[in-house]
């Protein structure tokens, strides 16, 4: 039997072509979902102008 | 007063309009072949003809270049008197690897220097393991520092306000530096045009398949780079982990900037623009972390793709002059087209061919491509690894290299230039790092 070494080469190098494609949007979709997904630093806090604490600040009476 | 940044859910929703958008117009462009005219058809034939050209020219340019560099040097002669050296080591919650990058300073082979290490409010407890090398060892006086948190160019700024060296070593805190290091970079500055010194950055963590693509993408890629770029002394990014300043240079633009997220690229392009020349030293080596999962790679490379365009940005009035000299444009140009043009030409290329492979049936054609570039890639990954003295077996994953790891790398630049380009909020996006220096 004599194997068709285009044919696969073509089949191999497409189908890897597309999967990744798909990979690479997926993968960096999933780093924006977790990116979206994680608690902010105290950095970013800061930045936003609040600061996230366990307590409620003690503001003295007027 | 600060911009308040976009909700997280609102970034995400911007961030998935543009993968659409980007998917859909890619498709539509391919989905009616017979709505094309001949003039579209010319159009993407002729485009697809520039990038197989350039890619050749780029690959066997910078490969004449990278040779004639290394010739170049293998004339160099050492110094008679080496120069005192302060070597700045900026850390943000590295207590997994300070200790170890500490420790590999303290074994260099060089005859005169000091470390300053400097904390930037670190909450991992970096700063108490810091503290155990401070002191004099040797000769070699380690100060510590400890600063609020405001971010590594504050922290660079910092350590080099309180060093005393004609020559500082700002490296980062994840990195280990090879014995001969500082010998081999400081020759270069018997040239007096001569500013900076880039070092040859390498992965230290080679045990899963990306951390592997990523130790022969620094070794063919940003190392064959810098070689040919160094031969014209205008190497375009003297890397975090290791570069090498002359003092009067690096006080003379004023310091490491905190506007962008590409501060090492930001303090490069301030450099060549006040007319200095940039040097690249391969043997001195940094040894750094990699990151060892797909979704930490698009995190680095997402930073890196936008604090370049930030930087661009920033100095867009270089792009058409400069102080006297062309180089200053022509590096920048060269990073616009590495950043943007070229991640973008190469999905084309891939979506294109497996376009025409559906459409003609030229199976041939495809295959022909595909060995084409392989065997491009595998000659230049034996090049590259011979000329930096490196396991050979590397070179098998070049094979890979072009289909899986470059495509995805390139998506995430092309989705980073946009997200850049709509103004979408960033934050610097800290890797954690696993220790393995």
């Amino acid at each position: 039997m004599r194997f068709d070494w285009i044919n696969i080469l073509t089949t191999v190098i497409f189908v890897s072509i597309v999967v990744t494609l798909i990979l690479a949007v997926a993968s960096y979709f999933a780093y924006k979902v977790r990116e979206a997904r994680r608690p902010k630093t105290a950095a970013e806090l800061r930045q936003e102008g609040e600061m996230k604490a366990f307590f409620h600040q003690y503001q003295p009476p007027k | 007063m600060a911009k308040k940044p976009l909700h997280p859910f609102l970034q995400l929703v911007i961030s998935i309009v543009l993968i659409a958008a980007v998917v859909i117009l890619t498709l539509s462009i391919f989905r009616y072949p017979d709505r094309l005219g001949p003039i579209a058809v010319a159009a993407l034939v002729i485009t697809l003809g520039t990038f197989l050209t350039l890619l050749i020219l780029r690959h066997f340019l910078l490969i004449w270049f990278s040779y004639l560099h290394q010739r170049e040097l293998a004339n160099d002669e050492p110094l008679d008197a080496y120069p005192f050296v302060s070597i700045i080591v900026p850390a943000y919650n590295e207590s997994e690897v300070i200790q170890s990058s500490l420790g590999s300073l303290l074994e260099l082979r060089y005859p005169y220097y000091e470390i300053i290490a400097v904390d930037d409010g670190s909450t991992d407890g970096t700063f108490e393991k810091m503290r155990t090398f401070e002191g004099n060892h040797y000769g070699v006086q380690v100060q510590v520092f400890r600063k609020e948190n405001s971010g590594k160019a504050d922290a660079l700024n910092y350590g080099i306000r309180r060093s005393r060296a004609p020559i500082v070593v700002c490296m980062d805190s994840d990195s280990r530096l090879t014995p001969d290091a500082l010998r081999y970079a400081v020759r270069h500055f018997k040239d007096p045009d001569v500013g900076a010194v880039a070092g040859n950055v390498k992965v230290i963590n080679r045990h899963n398949i990306w951390t592997k693509l990523q130790a022969l993408e620094y070794i063919e890629g940003l190392n064959i780079v810098r070689k040919a770029q160094a031969f014209f002394r205008t190497v375009n990014v003297i890397p975090g982990p290791i570069g090498i300043f002359r003092r009067t240079a690096i006080e003379g633009t004023g310091g490491y900037d905190s506007d962008t997220f590409a501060e090492d690229f930001d303090m490069t392009v301030k450099m060549l623009a006040d007319g200095w020349k940039i040097h690249y030293e391969p043997k001195a080596v940094a040894y750094t972390e990699a990151p060892e999962e797909l979704l930490d790679i698009i995190k680095q490379r997402y930073r890196w793709s936008r604090g370049i365009l930030q930087a661009i940005r920033k100095q867009k009035h270089l792009l058409t002059r400069s102080s006297g000299t062309v180089t200053t444009p022509m590096s920048l140009w060269y990073m616009i087209f590495e950043g943007l043009i070229w991640p973008a030409m190469n999905i084309f290329a891939n979506v294109f061919f497996i376009w025409i492979a559906l459409m003609f049936g030229m199976t041939k054609l495809l295959v022909m491509w595909w060995l084409l570039l392989t065997v491009l890639d595998v000659l230049i990954a034996v090049h590259a690894i011979l000329m930096e003295g490196e396991d050979m077996r590397l070179a098998l994953y070049s094979i890979f290299y072009r289909f899986f790891y470059i495509v995805i790398i390139d998506v995430t630049k092309v989705f980073a230039t946009l997200e850049e380009l709509v103004g979408l909020d960033m934050q610097w996006g800290k890797l954690a790092r696993k220790g393995r220096i």
